[in-house]
Order: C-alpha cells, then structure tokens, then sequence
C-alpha cells in the first residue's frame, strides 16, 4: 500500500533505557533470554487505575499519555498488539475453574480483554473519537498502521495516535518457549547474531505516534507498507523486489536497511535474502538485541528509525553493514515474525 | 479470632485483593471510609470486597442497600464478619 502518512511524535517504554547507546557494553543484558522493559513511574496514570493494569496496560498506556495529553485532541485511537491483557485472561481463566464458576472477581476480567488498551486510552483521556484494537500477531502493528493509512485518506484533517505493544508474560513466555520461540541456551544481547541456533530473545515493549498528512514539523514520513504471508524465502524477496520496483522513485535509492533479525538461524535465510536487493553501500542496521523479539517489536523499529532520521546517528553495536554513509534519507524496515509474518516499510526523512 | 487479629487480617486481603501496591495494613484506619475520601476505593472494587467475604469468609450479601452498610469501614465489615462467617 503506497501512504503518505507523517509522523509527529514519538514516544517508547523499552528495555533499554538509553536506546540509543552506542556503547554496547553498557546495554541491558537479557536475563534468563528474557529483556524486560525499562518501566517509567508512569505519573500521568491515576493510581486508582494504575493498580488495575497488568504491564502490557501499563506500557501501551503509558507511552502513549504523554502524546495524547497534548492540547490538540487526537481523533481516533489505533492500537496493535498480539496479546494485551494475557495475565489477566489467564488470571480470569484459573479462577473461574478455582471456584467452580462461582463468585469471580471483574477486576481480572474488565482488563483481560484484547482492547483494553486501546479503551483505556480512550477513557482516561476523554477520547470519544475511532477506537480501535488490531490483533494479528506478528503483523498487529502493521495493521494498525494501514488502519491509520485508510482512516487518513478518508479524514485527511484528522490526527490518530497509532501504537504497538506487548508484554513478555510469564504464560506467554512458557507456551512460547514449548514451541521453540527462545534460545535453549543462555545468550548475552552481543553475541545474538554470532550463535548459529534457533530461537531469540524473548522481549516486550511499547511504542507510539501521532500521525497525520501534515508534512509541516513531522520527523518522518511512511512512503509504503506492505504485509504477508510465507514461508517460501524466495517468494518474500520476489514481494521485496517489487514492493521497492512500486515505491522507490528514480533517482532515489535505500539507504538503510533496518532488518529484524533476531539471532534465530531458522530465519536469518529470508534477512539474507532482502539484503541482496540493496546497493552494496546501503547501511544495514539491527535492532532485536537491544529490545528482544516478540510479535509487535516492529513498533519498536519503527521508533527507530525515527530517531535515525532525525539524529542522523546510529549506535555501533546497531550496524551490520556500513561502507561511508553518513546520511541516512530513505529507510526501508523488514520485519518476519516467526518465519511467516512478514513486513516491509518504507521511512523517509521529511 | 480475636477482633485486633480479624482487622489485621481483612486489611491485609484487601490490599492482596485490590492491589493496592502502596497500602501497608498500617495505613487503613479501622474508621476511616473505604470508599470516596479515605482509601478511595470505588464501585468496581466493591465488588471485589462482595467476592472476597464470600470466598474468605462465606458470607454472601444479596442486598446492595445492606452491602452498602456493611462496606462503609474496616469496623463495619469486621462487626459483620463476626457476626456471620461460616468458615
């Protein structure tokens, strides 16, 4: 999908709590193959509400108050997230066979819904206007931001907040770990991309725009999104090809790749694979050993190549390749979730 | 169970129950509301306090109009318990 969507503000709760620090000797290591997120005291929630919320609320909800408590309203709310409020469904879940579908408490049960987030946002701010929760696992943020692309063409003088986020749970950390998702081995964030094995680090975070079509003041400007489905490694580079063919002018060329690998051999192939389309001198930049993997970490990508647009500087324990360049315009992010998801987005400076 | 003991203990299920991630039992007065000024608990947390004397206590309350008695403060709720728990 060709979009002229610009991004305003940003804003991220991650694991890092320098994102952007470049040496990786001082990154937060993973513990147990787990990153967990950096969590702010999160002062803009009332503490009333605060109690009720598991940590996917308390990050979607705190990184995004700060963009929506601006004085110019936003018209709509659009969240992507895998899982939202898992916990508490899990929670909900054990105690209606706990008390034999007895008496059972609404608190677990009000925030265990896949919305919670989008809907809390939109109470606790007041925001009467579009709100809405997308939830296609690894392409959940990606849908959100095609929502957010087609509600723009419609109501082009509208703002939306769109975000990403999920939690590294304890229950969606061992179902996931059953399934061969994490390393079975203890690995340090710097060696992620040097151990031939499969598996990643688990991870969570959450991360959020405002976006509109106003080219004035924004950071950065989505050129083209494109999602799907394959396991077929040839079939996604043929996608990339012509998603690149459909959306790279004349004249104009990637600059930076910013790839999702994530350190698991089962899906380095379809990274190999994108990077042979890119001219020898593209910069190719990584990102999951700084945040983990987990199904909407894509948000977190997006985040950075925001601030690589803006700052015009990368972290050198973030580069993979770089020949002379020094600065970046055009950014083109893949992403594969679990060898099937896959997503390409075109960023480019303003 | 002597009353003291019985107050400890309910306070202590409370903010197990609630969440109340900041509340030490020290900081709930016996006669202080719990809903509104004092603690501030509100509505959906009534409910859970409703769930938590049915599951601690056996207690079942199916008038709101008595509930709304029952839950004014740690005194109220533990005169009730006394006078009505089954287990």
């Amino acid at each position: 999908m060709t979009a002229m969507l610009y991004i305003h503000q940003t804003h991220c709760i991650q694991p890092q709590q320098n994102p952007l620090q470049a040496n990786i000797e001082l990154i937060n290591e993973p513990v147990d193959n787990k990153l967990l997120a950096f969590e702010p005291s999160y002062e803009q929630i009332p503490p009333g509400i605060l109690r009720r919320m598991s940590k996917a609320i308390r990050m979607g909800v705190g990184a995004a108050l700060p963009l929506i408590s601006q004085p110019v309203p936003v018209n709509g709310i659009i969240i992507g997230t895998a899982n939202a409020g898992m916990d508490d469904c899990v929670k909900f879940l054990n105690q209606i066979v706990q008390y034999e579908e007895g008496q059972l408490t609404p608190g677990s049960f009000v925030q265990s819904t896949g919305n919670v987030i989008a809907g809390q946002l939109g109470l606790i701010s007041k925001n009467k206007g579009y709100n809405i929760t997308h939830m296609h696992l690894g392409l959940a943020f990606e849908n959100a931001l095609i929502d957010a692309i087609m509600q723009l063409n419609t109501n082009p003088s509208n703002s939306y907040l769109v975000g990403g986020v999920d939690d590294l749970s304890l229950f969606n950390y061992n179902i996931e770990k059953l399934s061969g998702d994490y390393k079975e081995e203890a690995i340090s964030n710097k060696d992620l991309y040097n151990v031939d094995s499969p598996g990643c680090i688990a991870g969570e975070g959450a991360a959020m725009f405002i976006v509109n079509t106003i080219k004035e003041y924004a950071v950065a400007k989505i050129m083209a999104i494109h999602t799907l489905h394959s396991t077929d490694v040839e079939f996604v580079k043929q996608q990339l090809k012509i998603f690149l063919q459909n959306n790279v002018q004349e004249g104009t060329e990637i600059d930076l790749f910013l790839s999702g690998e994530n350190g698991d051999n089962r899906t380095t192939a379809y990274y190999t694979a994108c990077e042979t389309l890119l001219n020898y001198n593209a910069t190719i930049v990584r990102y999951k050993h700084m945040i983990g993997d987990y199904a909407t970490a894509s948000a977190i990508g997006l985040w950075y190549a925001c601030k690589i647009l803006q700052t015009q500087q990368i972290p050198a324990q973030m580069i993979k390749h770089n020949l002379t360049k020094t600065v970046h315009r055009n950014i083109l992010m893949y992403n594969n979730f679990e060898g099937l998801q896959h997503s390409f987005i075109l960023v480019s400076a303003i | 169970m002597e009353t003291a003991e019985l107050k400890l203990q309910l306070k202590k299920q409370i903010i197990e129950f609630l969440n109340l991630l900041s509340v030490k039992p020290d900081d709930i007065k016996d006669d202080e509301p719990l809903f509104g000024e004092g603690l501030g608990l509100d509505s959906i947390d009534s409910i859970e306090l409703i769930v938590l004397l049915g599951r601690e206590y056996g207690i079942e309350i199916k008038d709101p109009k008595e509930g709304r008695k029952i839950l004014t403060d740690i005194n109220t709720m533990v005169a009730y318990i006394e006078q009505h728990r089954t287990r």
